[in-house]
């Protein structure tokens, strides 16, 4: 482990890298890449939720004026497999109903925008002209927006050939359960509903896909994982893989997840472009965008806690139901974010007897595709929520309910088998508590009840993922899950780092480079950092699950590791001393001998030698500087703990309520840079406000989507939430070389306990719950006046 | 000849000369009479840093620019409406190395984080700090209801908002009158 006071850029709160670029209008995002001759996609969608398609007439598309194809489902199907290739297919036990999917709709419809028809023309105004013009005929089938409807035996099959709407089904945990609900003094049962939401970026997705016979497919998409996505089109489209470059852009609009599956679009852009022989672009509108990706969460919770009278919590069982929609989107396959929230249900929590069934039903809406907080959502709001409820029923203080369950010991691993690093998560719900006031505001409370002001305070805890290892890794998505990084100094000393990652706002270049230049001890201007490209970067699994400062940094600490070695080694050939290396110390630009500091060589001098002048190198060493690592931590997992609270004030005649503070203690490690990990626990906790009580994608019981604009589907403004304030609580890794662990990705999960919880307390009224997301005034009126 | 002047449909073919002044530099070119504002700004005049988030609604705020001295969604424009006018976009606030102090703001508060929002952002700044140069946190959160950011949470883009109006403050006034020309 190393501290920080030992180096001198992780740590510091330096401004990025990245932003003079951003700040003035030069950013290069997907939509500023146009390349000559380039054609237009506009995609046909289908208007119904379920129906066969009957009829498409393309006619009169086909001959609208700048038109240059027109092309249906069965074309595209015909020239490549069935998108879910095995390697692209997750493998975590249970019951696994895999759909056929083609990246249009060839017969049947499952969902309003599934995609049908894909109009190319020389511009995009001409395409959506062209779109206007296809016929569809539909014959409607039965819709199943409610999966606990799909999931009965009588229920139709959107999928006809399986043998029941349920995508996955399986069992998780661990301990005698039993035992543990026979030993209770006390059963807390509730069923717990976190609707349909997520974390719509503002750029939606784009590709730009150009072709020819010598070089092959080049496909620029704002994908969070182009390694991922380039070995999954060379399957799919059995082009040989130095065929397919993928290439993410400099500068990608946000993606929180939303853009890491393989989507059908993705594979129609490619086989359009081979097809035309032309560059082929496609920018999602907002409308798609809102009817296709972005949508996740959408559990239910049947939630069975088996408790002490002093509020242990002895056992824990669930049945969820997971509405994943079509399931047809890859990688993915709308189960995988369910599953890990069940297996991250636990939380922050020493629950040793635990048995979850989740069943992953499907539906007729668009597949759950990651969203920030992957899956942990609903199951944070179900879970902690849960232990205020307990507290209120045993008439404890939800204070010590928290205390007495929250893990102590590292590393832990729970039930459901995941691995809890290291860190001090009570320390951390202290200083919450301490930051909260937390026993002013109760004195407050009552205070403030006389004169008729309902004040709440609430809190949850959100252990987060900080990337995921292989060993889990693997099964759950058939992917690596280590951090990859090239490091070279170049001819001018320059110290260039590849990442086979592909950042969409995080910072890299910034937090990387803080960590590289503490290695090689040269200023933070000498490094630049590449991504994005697959033909010029080390595989890696991308950018998602805060893999970044655990696993990523980490690379690039080993590669420069590995060529400080070597640099060493040339030191002490040069300067004409016996040394066995790690005798030198790096520092302004200069390789210094511990042992005598005036024996030192410039970086610049070595560069020189390795890579110009190899005859001065010591006899036998290779020439170059550079070294590529793979970095996987030796533990299964990493988490960091985030430490939410909020004082609310209800209005109870409206259900109106006003956060009135909201404050995180936050743990990430050694953060690399303390105000880049603030502004990611700012945004985190916004979206989780913004999903807890402004957004909801909402379906109609013909399965039309009632939020298809951000008039409808809402994302909070500045003037909609209240001021964040972060507490850092760090406390050092031990299995990473910095002691740093990723942030940012979990956020949200706490948030709607948070709040749910300090309404509650606002009320304070016996009976009184809120079982159901979203927390709008609507919803807490309702429950207000279902219980009088 | 223009692409679209091939289009053989009632209201959306022709074209129509306009001439406008973007960053202080004068244009003349002729559009499709149908163009967006925001598309003649981007493909036309290939200023790609206005962005376009929500396609057409007018909601995400990425598309605005400063149009004759008022905040607009350049994504809710035709470009033959701004024939005549004087626009500025993101590339004219300031250079790389002679930022504007609302970029200087941003950069040393993280006020971003994709990027994608800020544009559009710093013009509704630009115009807040024109008209209220010492905005309070409320006032300053009302201003910028038309942007959405989704990265930050907003509360560094407040800082980033601050330190611009205590640099702007501290400038003499005929320098503060520069910055705001628009």
């Amino acid at each position: 482990m190393t501290t920080v006071s030992e180096t001198k850029w992780v740590g510091r709160a330096i401004r990025r890298r990245e932003d003079p670029r951003l700040l003035a209008g030069k950013g290069k995002y997907i939509g500023d890449i146009t390349l000559p001759g380039t054609t237009y996609v506009h995609l046909v969608r289908s208007t119904h939720a379920h129906a066969r398609i009957r009829n498409i007439d393309t006619t009169k598309a086909e001959n609208y004026p700048g038109v240059v194809a027109v092309v249906t489902g069965e074309e595209v199907a015909a020239a490549m497999k069935p998108m879910l290739v095995p390697s692209i297919i997750p493998r975590l036990g249970g019951e696994l109903q895999i759909p056929t999917v083609y990246p249009l709709a060839i017969d049947k419809v499952l969902w309003v925008g599934d995609p049908i028809v894909a109009i190319i023309a020389e511009n995009k105004y001409i395409a959506e002209d062209a779109a206007q013009l296809v016929e569809i005929e539909y014959e409607p089938l039965p819709v199943l927006e409610d999966p606990e409807e799909a999931l009965k035996s009588d229920s139709p099959k959107i999928h006809e050939d399986w043998k029941s709407n349920v995508l996955w089904h399986g069992e998780l945990g661990d301990g005698d359960v039993e035992k543990a609900f026979r030993e209770a003094d006390y059963i807390l049962s509730e069923r717990f509903y976190g609707h349909r939401t997520g974390c719509a970026p503002l750029e939606t997705r784009g590709a730009v896909a150009s072709y020819d016979d010598f070089t092959g497919l080049t496909l620029y998409i704002n994908s969070q994982r182009p390694h991922i996505l380039r070995m999954a089109l060379s399957q799919i489209l059995n082009i040989p893989h130095d065929k397919v470059r993928v290439i993410a852009p400099k500068d990608v609009g946000g993606a929180f997840g939303t853009k890491a599956p393989i989507y059908r679009e993705d594979l129609l852009i490619c086989y359009l472009a081979m097809k035309l022989k032309r560059p082929v672009k496609w920018i999602e509108n907002r409308m798609e965008s809102l009817m296709t990706i972005g949508q996740e969460r959408d559990q239910i919770h049947y939630l069975e806690l088996a408790v002490r009278k002093d509020g242990k919590i002895l056992g824990l069982r669930d049945r969820i139901i997971a509405d994943v929609g079509d399931g047809r989107t890859g990688v993915y396959l709308g189960f995988v974010m369910p599953w890990l929230g069940a297996a991250y249900l636990t939380n922050a929590f020493d629950i040793p007897n635990v048995h979850i069934d989740l069943s992953c039903v499907v539906t007729n809406k668009p597949c759950l595709s990651p969203s920030r907080a992957f899956g942990e959502f609903p199951a944070r709001f179900a879970m902690d929520y849960a232990l205020h409820l307990v507290a209120r029923e045993l008439n404890l203080d939800p204070r010590d309910v928290f205390e007495k369950n929250i893990i102590k010991k590292f590393p832990y691993v729970t039930a459901t088998g995941i691995t809890h690093d290291s860190g001090d998560y009570v320390g951390a719900f202290k200083t919450l508590l301490e930051a909260l006031d937390y026993d002013r505001v109760k004195q407050e409370q009552k205070e403030a009840r006389k004169n008729g002001r309902l004040i709440g305070v609430g809190f949850a805890m959100g252990a987060e993922m900080s990337g995921i290892g292989s060993q889990v890794f693997v099964a759950m998505e058939n992917q690596p899950g280590y951090g990859s990084a090239t490091v070279k100094i170049d001819t001018h000393g320059m110290v260039q780092v590849l990442e086979g990652d592909s950042p969409q706002g995080q910072g890299h270049e910034t937090t990387i480079a803080q960590a590289v230049a503490d290695e090689l001890g040269v200023n933070i201007d000498d490094i630049y950092i590449s991504y994005g490209d697959t033909f010029a970067t080390p595989f890696a699994s991308g950018t998602l699950g805060n893999r970044g400062a655990s696993y990523t940094v980490s690379a690039a600490v080993l590669a420069c590791r590995k060529l400080k070695t070597k640099i060493q080694k040339i030191a002490a050939y040069l300067l004409g001393i016996e040394s066995d290396s790690e005798e030198f110390i790096f520092a302004n630009r200069e390789v210094i001998w511990k042992k005598d500091n005036s024996k030192r060589v410039s970086l610049d001098d070595i560069a020189d030698v390795a890579i110009m002048a190899p005859t001065k190198l010591p006899p036998g060493m290779e020439a170059g500087l550079e070294a590529t690592a793979y970095f996987e931590a030796n533990i299964a997992s990493m988490l960091s703990i985030g430490v939410h609270g909020a004082v609310v004030e209800v209005n109870p005649k409206t259900g109106d309520y006003k956060i009135l503070r909201y404050v995180v203690v936050d743990d990430c490690g050694v953060p690399i840079n303390p105000m880049l990990v603030r502004g990611q626990v700012h945004g985190g906790v916004v979206m989780g406000i913004g999903n807890t009580r402004y957004e909801k994608y909402i379906y109609d019981e013909a399965g039309q989507p009632l939020c298809t604009t951000l008039m409808e589907y809402h994302m909070p403004s500045a003037a909609d939430v209240p001021d964040i304030e972060v507490i850092e609580y760090n406390v050092p890794t031990p299995y990473t070389p910095l002691g740093t662990k990723g942030k940012g990705e979990g956020v949200p999960g706490p948030v709607p306990a948070t709040l749910a919880s300090a309404i509650t307390d606002a009320i304070d009224r016996p009976g009184f719950k809120l079982l159901n997301l979203p927390l709008t005034p609507e919803s807490i009126w309702r429950a207000l006046n279902e219980d009088k | 000849m223009h692409p679209l002047q091939d289009v053989q449909k009632p209201g959306v073919e022709g074209t129509k000369t306009i001439q406008v002044r973007v960053n202080g530099q004068i244009y003349k070119r002729e559009v499709p009479i149908r163009m967006l504002l925001v598309d003649f700004l981007r493909e036309e005049l290939g200023l790609t840093g206005t962005h376009v988030g929500c396609s057409v609604e007018g909601r995400c705020g990425a598309c605005t620019i400063v149009l004759n001295g008022n905040n607009v969604k350049s994504c809710l424009l035709l470009a033959v409406q701004a024939d005549g006018a004087d626009i500025l976009t993101v590339e004219g606030l300031g250079e790389p190395d002679n930022l504007h102090p609302i970029q200087e703001g941003f950069w040393e508060k993280h006020g971003l984080q994709c990027g994608y929002c800020t544009p559009g952002m710093m013009m509704s700044v630009y115009n807040l700090l024109k008209v209220n140069p010492h905005p309070s946190v409320a006032e300053i959160r009302e201003a910028l209801v038309g942007n959405i950011c989704r990265c930050t949470g907003y509360e560094h883009i407040i800082e980033a908002v601050q330190y611009a109006a205590d640099r702007i403050a501290a400038m003499p006034k005929e320098e503060r009158d520069k910055l705001f020309s628009y």
